[in-house]
């Protein structure tokens, strides 16, 4: 159960990368302009659908339990899969992680009005 | 924080007294905006007269086909009341869906309404069903009383008692929200009353608006696909961290039509 929790955690972490999380400094003054939760988006559980974990168990060779690492795997996979998923979708590679709904919506919006541009 | 003298009057009467004496006295309701403002030292009033000790100021009560809310009421009880959510389920699931359940519990109709913040939610519902605000000086329609940015129709030493809301044929709140912060990007509140159709969008500009072009579409056709084609103009919208005035633009027609959708 913890090694499914961890991988949970990992998992949203990934989301936030991929969709949410921003750090932004007002290029003038140097200041952190998502210095608080209220601008800065961290993901919550409602962001997230259920997950459903797998594993695939080998010990690790190097130490007498067998113990390794799990948590990060999650948060590894997750941008990649989400980031793969928008930029098939929207038929371009040029989008910068955080893909945020505006963001989305704006490339949307050019591969409907080519010409417009 | 800087310093300041504390009140927790028991009447409305008195509570309007002592901020007539003193100009940098503040009203405290909710405190779910001024006290975090007062902790980041942006806002230093002399004195706070709290407002929760007063009965009179709280709970939701039918009144002559209308259902009232006291200034003093937290959202987390218009959401849950029986009585609102039976007779105007679009208010209801808007109080539900403000911020989370910390602001829910503690933010109240009456400090939201006289804040007027531009992304609030209660300001489309009050605008969209054409409710009164009660002070305890007079009566003022929605339609006078949000007049720009954090500005309302209040005057100096005047407090909102409560709220009257008509019961409208059918209503619904939808909500594109900041997904930080839960405020709205974008908020749209239709409803058919016995006014006519009314469509109150918050979030997307300076203040809650309607959009009489909508209203109008909606009043022959009460369908999605009668407003699809109604575009706003974006230029006098908000442009943030979150979203720029031409996405939130986009955005109204599209929550508008959700909320059509949402309310049958």
């Amino acid at each position: 159960m913890i090694v499914e929790g961890q991988v949970h955690g990992g998992i949203a972490q990934g989301v936030g990368q991929a969709l949410l999380e921003s750090a932004v400094y007002d290029p003038d003054s140097g200041q952190l302009v998502t210095g608080s939760y209220q601008d800065y988006t961290m993901p919550r559980a409602d962001d997230l659908p259920s997950f459903r974990v797998g594993m695939t168990e080998t010990p690790c060779p190097h130490n007498p339990v067998g113990a390794k690492g799990c948590g990060e795997a999650g948060a590894i996979a997750a941008p990649a899969a989400l980031m793969n998923a928008i930029t098939d979708a929207l038929g371009t590679e040029d989008i910068q992680m955080p893909a945020t709904r505006e963001k989305v919506w704006r490339l949307a919006q050019q591969r409907l009005a080519p010409a417009a541009e | 924080m800087y310093q300041f003298d504390y009140h927790r009057p028991t009447s409305l009467d008195e509570a309007a007294q002592i901020l007539s004496q003193d100009d940098e006295a503040s009203l405290l309701a909710g405190g779910q905006t001024l006290l975090p403002t007062m902790k980041q030292r942006l806002a230093a009033p002399s004195q706070l007269v709290d407002l929760s000790g007063i009965a009179e100021l709280k709970g939701v009560r039918e009144e002559g086909g209308q259902i009232v809310v006291g200034a003093m009421t937290p959202h987390d009880t218009v959401a849950n009341d029986k009585t609102v959510q039976a007779k105007i389920p679009g208010l209801a699931h808007l109080a539900g869906a403000i911020g989370d359940p910390q602001v829910r519990n503690r933010g109240t109709i009456g400090g939201s309404l006289a804040n007027n913040d531009p992304a609030s939610d209660y300001p489309g519902a009050v605008l969209g069903l054409g409710a009164t605000v009660r002070t305890n000086k007079r009566e003022i329609p929605a339609d006078d009383f949000f007049q720009g940015l954090f500005e309302t129709a209040l005057e100096e030493g005047e407090l909102i008692k409560e709220v009257a809301f008509p019961v409208p044929q059918k209503s619904a709140y939808a909500k594109f929200h900041n997904p930080a912060s839960r405020y709205a990007i974008v908020g749209a509140f239709v409803a058919q009353t016995d006014g006519g159709v009314r469509v109150a969008i918050t979030g997307a500009g300076p203040c809650v608006f309607r959009v009489p072009e909508m209203e109008q579409a909606l009043s022959s056709n009460w369908s999605a696909d009668a407003i699809k084609d109604i575009k706003v103009s974006a230029d006098e919208f908000n442009t943030d961290l979150h979203a720029s005035a031409d996405y939130r633009a986009h955005l109204v027609t599209v929550m508008a039509k959700r909320a059509v959708q949402a309310a049958g």
